[in-house]
């Protein structure tokens, strides 16, 4: 799961009332809407390596 | 003379309301279980009875749950079989059903009333109607907001994401000035039998008057209208949905020109929009050029600078209402949210039970 910044404390409080208090999760700065692809690629190559230890089941 | 209330008890009381979280800011009046009794009996629907439930929340919200947060925004019981109707209207909406409530925009029901109802209760359609004044107007559409935040938990900066929002969200409730407008009520046109008391409502953003009382020319009328109805700024995606609340001046100069309701949507279907050139001036070009759902600019010429993308496909995009004062030419373009469900829901009071109305 990841999520723009702007927006944790909502994921929190969904992940409180979906019953996983504390789900850990992965961020990226906000704004994502008015991003180019290419843009969009460069915030995805920045955040790879975490996606990569949290399905290894490693803390980011 | 009877014993006034104690105002310090009253106080207490509503104060224990703020430190329970139960206000939208304002004071609530404190229920009993005796006025929560008094809502119940007017409506003839079981108290038990689920009208919604957010799955991802987990959270429901039933008819006695409504019924005390009416009792709480200040409603009187018989207020309450159009605040279950309002309520069952919006929820009708596409974007209320799919998560609109918690959207960014922070979307304000508007709330429209038909038939015998708006005198029965007080319910004001001529001026003033954004204003406030009336009771009715004003306390059934808090109802919903209450019931956002105590039923179903949609607190702002929690689950209530909204970015700024619409000024006046939960007070946008009025009849339709039925005795003063040259064309069927809202409510006939959605399909329910004339003089049926009901409730049209979805979730709407801007809202901009349009101020003419230049011009007896229905076309030029037209024209300013589709100005603001064209704007860019509320340009999301392809596919828009906005409305007209005209005065009955306004309404009447259209209808003695011989324009029906359904000619004028007609008209704006035809003439609502903006070139290709305005829309990449707004960095919305993208709009033009791509799918339904695309919020992208465009990245390159797609179209020639002088072609128009029209706004609206349907008449059913373009919801026109008739209410205010017939005291100046003064109506008021307001933006749709998602998407309107075109129908109007029947008010199922105690005393009169909704059997006789069609459709819906």
């Amino acid at each position: 799961m990841i999520c723009s910044d702007a927006f944790i404390a909502t994921a929190d409080a969904m992940a409180g009332v979906q019953g996983a208090p504390g789900y850990h999760y992965l961020t990226t700065p906000h704004p994502v809407a008015g991003l180019t692809p290419e843009q969009v690629r460069e915030r995805a190559e920045a955040v790879a390596d975490q996606v990569a230890k949290m399905l290894a089941g490693e803390r980011a | 003379m009877a014993t006034p209330p104690d105002p310090d008890a009253a106080r207490e009381a509503i104060e224990y309301c703020y430190e329970h979280g139960w206000t939208d800011g304002l004071p609530v009046i404190p229920a009993s279980e005796a006025l929560l009794e008094q809502f119940l009996a007017a409506t003839p629907r079981d108290p038990d009875e689920v009208l919604w439930r957010m799955d991802h929340l987990d959270r429901e919200c039933t008819v006695r749950t409504a019924a005390i947060n009416a009792a709480m925004a200040g409603c009187l019981p018989e207020y309450f079989p159009v605040v279950l109707a309002a309520w069952d209207a919006v929820m009708r909406d596409r974007a209320a059903k799919g998560g609109g409530w918690q959207s960014t925009s922070g979307p304000a029901p508007l709330i429209v009333i038909n038939g015998p109802i708006r005198s029965e209760l007080g319910i004001n359609s001529s001026g003033g109607i954004f204003a406030a004044g009336f009771r009715p107007n004003a306390t059934i559409p808090r109802t919903l907001g209450l019931m956002l935040r105590n039923a179903f938990g949609v607190v702002p900066h929690v689950f209530d994401q909204t970015t700024q929002g619409i000024p006046g969200r939960f007070s946008i409730c009025f009849g339709e000035n039925e005795e003063e407008s040259p064309w069927e009520p809202l409510a006939t046109e959605t399909g329910l039998e004339p003089g049926t008391s009901a409730v049209s409502c979805t979730l709407t953003r801007t809202y901009e008057f349009v101020d003419n009382r230049h011009t007896q020319d229905p076309e030029q009328l037209l024209n300013d209208f589709a100005d603001t109805l064209s704007r860019t700024g509320s340009l999301i995606f392809r596919g828009q949905s906005a409305g007209v609340v005209l005065c009955p001046e306004h309404a009447q100069m259209l209808a003695d020109a011989g324009y029906s309701k359904a000619d004028v949507k007609d008209w704006f279907i035809e003439h609502v929009g903006r070139t290709e050139a305005d829309l990449r001036r707004a960095g919305k070009d993208g709009v033009s050029a791509s799918g339904p759902g695309a919020r992208s600019a465009s990245a390159e010429e797609r179209a020639p600078a002088d072609s128009f993308t029209p706004y609206f496909g349907a008449r059913k995009d373009i919801p026109i209402i008739v209410a205010g004062a017939r005291n100046a030419a003064i109506s008021m373009v307001f933006r749709v949210f998602g998407e309107w469900s075109n129908t109007s829901v029947p008010i199922e009071s105690m005393a009169a039970p909704v059997a006789a109305a069609k459709g819906g």
